[in-house]
């Protein structure tokens, strides 16, 4: 079986023309008991195919807000949101979602939680459980395809909501802190596990993380949100050569990139800690 | 009298869990392995102990041997009850009653729960109507139950059917509501069709509160088989107390209270067992 996960010759050739997702004066506004609280205010960003882009920002600035309405999931909102140059109203199996917390159907086996996708696209179970075994092997967890999510470590969990995103070979993979949850040592061993993933799997990547050092180890380019209402105050490009590991930690590139982004944060909370004192 | 023998018996049961843990855990003392030892012992004599002391008591002289036969007597009555043939015909016109109350009142509890907790103009239409009817007590409903249903078998099923559909209607109706809402959004990120969610999510997630409210629903259905058998019936473990009680065969009345005590103890038990497996990922 294989997995054609790489987007088919037709869509690299659109894909030359426009971008794998178009964000455009964005604004989310929710209506809360306290009056209306401006979640994200007009952000913009373009992914290109095959980039992989990571969103930082402190908690709380909209970062899941923006992912959510890239997926379809979050409804009212301003602006425009094209994927693959189709707007978004609901979620789509070409997109596929990551969450913070792994969110695997407790009463299903680990091949059946990621067979579960193209089941629902029509796949028969053969076929399901055929990409579900691919996909376990990818991420190392063959010895647990039988096993129940509650009898997982929360990586191992957070593995199997991966390969359960991948199983529809979605075209664009959101990511919302998908290591989060997990202690220092098991997300520097998750991140490397990504980065060899994403080399295999060529989809387009946002990749939501409160982690500085996560998103440079990751990201083609990093967006570095603030909050209250929530903003895009910069876009760092990431040219460290890949392939790449949590290793490339130490090198100077690497540790002048994250002071220019750290400049930039110190900055942003000096101006948000003045504002608050003269309030 | 049911009641308290029922949670006597638990607790009694249960207890003896918590020690034997308890002692498990410390169990490379030997002063706790002694204790242990003394615990299973002082367990084994408890009833015995009980009831010996109940037959002195009741053979003493100084209690009513009518009103309070001794065990010997009960057990004497009770064996009469079986060898007459009684005991096996009010045996399955009670366990008919429970049995079949607890399904149709357990499926509509189902049905209703489900439809109320996913769609919500259902809920709005049906859960004040639930929610006022459902605190009366069953019990309260025999003297309309005579006058609608008479003293036919299904009056006596209307009462179990009531009492048992609104345990499981609410745990059911929780139940949806509560699904994990993460659990919803993965499912519609991996392409599961809104039409779909029901069978694909909603029903497995709320599985576990329907169990609970079924194993709940199983004592319920007990206590409302009595209060259908009191109300007038021709047959049923319940009936045969009050007639008992009507003789003055204490005995006898005694005799039933244990025999109901016990089968409600063990159908709770049976469906213990059998929630583990309903909820078969736990
Ligand atoms: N459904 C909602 N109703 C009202 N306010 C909301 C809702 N969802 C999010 N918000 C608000 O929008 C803002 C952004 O929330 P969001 O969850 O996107 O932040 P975040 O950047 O993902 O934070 P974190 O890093 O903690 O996950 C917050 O102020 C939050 O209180
Ligand atoms: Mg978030």
């Amino acid at each position: 079986m294989n997995l054609a996960l790489a987007s088919s010759p037709a869509s690299v050739e659109s894909a030359r023309t426009q971008p794998a997702i178009q964000v455009s004066n964005l604004s989310i506004v929710f209506d809360t008991k306290r009056g209306q609280i401006i979640a994200v205010d007009r952000v913009s960003f373009d992914v290109a195919p095959g980039e992989f882009v990571c969103i930082a920002g402190p908690s709380g600035c909209g970062k899941s807000t923006v992912l959510n309405t890239i997926a379809g999931l979050e409804v009212p909102f301003e602006g425009e949101i094209l994927v693959e140059g189709a707007p978004v109203y609901s979620p789509r199996p070409d997109v596929g979602m990551v969450f913070q917390q792994p969110h695997l159907f407790p009463w299903k086996s680990v091949r059946s939680n990621i067979a579960h996708g193209p089941r629902m696209l029509g796949k028969s179970t053969t076929e399901a459980y055929a990409i579900a075994d691919d996909l376990i092997a990818m991420v190392g967890l063959k010895r647990f395809a039988d096993a129940y999510p509650n009898t997982l470590s929360g990586g191992m969990q957070q593995r199997v909501a991966i390969a359960r995103a991948l199983a529809n070979q979605p075209r664009v993979l959101l990511m919302d802190e998908p290591f989060g949850a997990l202690d220092a040592q098991t997300r520097a061993v998750m991140q490397d596990n990504l980065l060899a993933l994403r080399d295999r799997i060529k989809a387009t990547i946002v990749f939501v993380t409160h982690d500085i050092d996560e998103a440079i180890v990751l990201a083609d380019r990093v967006l570095i949100m603030s909050a209250g209402p929530g903003r895009i105050l910069r876009e760092v490009a990431v040219k460290l050569p890949r392939p790449r590991s949590s290793s490339v930690m130490v090198e100077p590139a690497y540790l002048s990139l994250k002071k220019d982004c750290l400049d930039v944060i110190r900055a942003e909370g000096l101006r948000a800690f003045n504002q608050s004192d003269a309030d | 009298m049911e009641i308290a023998t029922r949670a006597a018996m638990q607790e009694a049961t249960s207890a003896g869990r918590d020690i034997a843990i308890r002692t498990g855990g410390r169990a490379r003392r030997p002063n706790s392995v002694r204790l242990r030892r003394l615990n299973i012992l002082v367990g084994a004599l408890s009833l015995p102990l009980f009831i010996g002391l109940w037959e002195l008591v009741s053979r003493s002289g100084t209690v009513n041997m009518v009103l309070f036969p001794p065990p010997t007597v009960v057990a004497a009555a009770v064996l009469e009850w079986i060898r007459s043939g009684q005991f096996f015909s009010d045996l399955l016109a009670s366990l008919f009653r429970v049995t079949t109350g607890f399904i149709i009142g357990g499926a509509l509890g189902i049905l209703l729960g489900v439809l109320t907790g996913q769609f919500p103009l259902i809920s709005s239409l049906l859960s004040p109507l639930f929610h006022i009817l459902r605190p009366i007590p069953p019990i309260a409903f025999v003297p309309i139950v005579i006058l609608w249903f008479g003293l036919s078998e299904a009056g006596k099923l209307f009462l179990v059917v009531w009492g048992v559909f609104f345990t499981v209607w609410l745990s059911t109706h929780i139940g949806v509501q509560k699904v994990d809402r993460g659990l919803i959004r993965a499912a519609l990120m991996l392409g599961t069709p809104r039409r779909q969610m029901l069978q694909e999510i909603v029903l497995l997630g709320a599985l576990p509160y329907i169990v609970v409210g079924l194993r709940t629903a199983v004592s319920i259905s007990f206590y409302t088989l009595v209060a259908a058998e009191l109300a007038g019936a021709f047959a049923g473990i319940v009936y045969r107390i009050e007639i008992a009680q009507q003789n003055l065969q204490t005995g006898q009345v005694m005799g039933g209270l244990a025999a109901l005590g016990l089968i409600s103890f063990i159908a709770d038990r049976l469906f213990a067992a059998l929630a583990e497996r309903i909820v078969w990922w736990r």
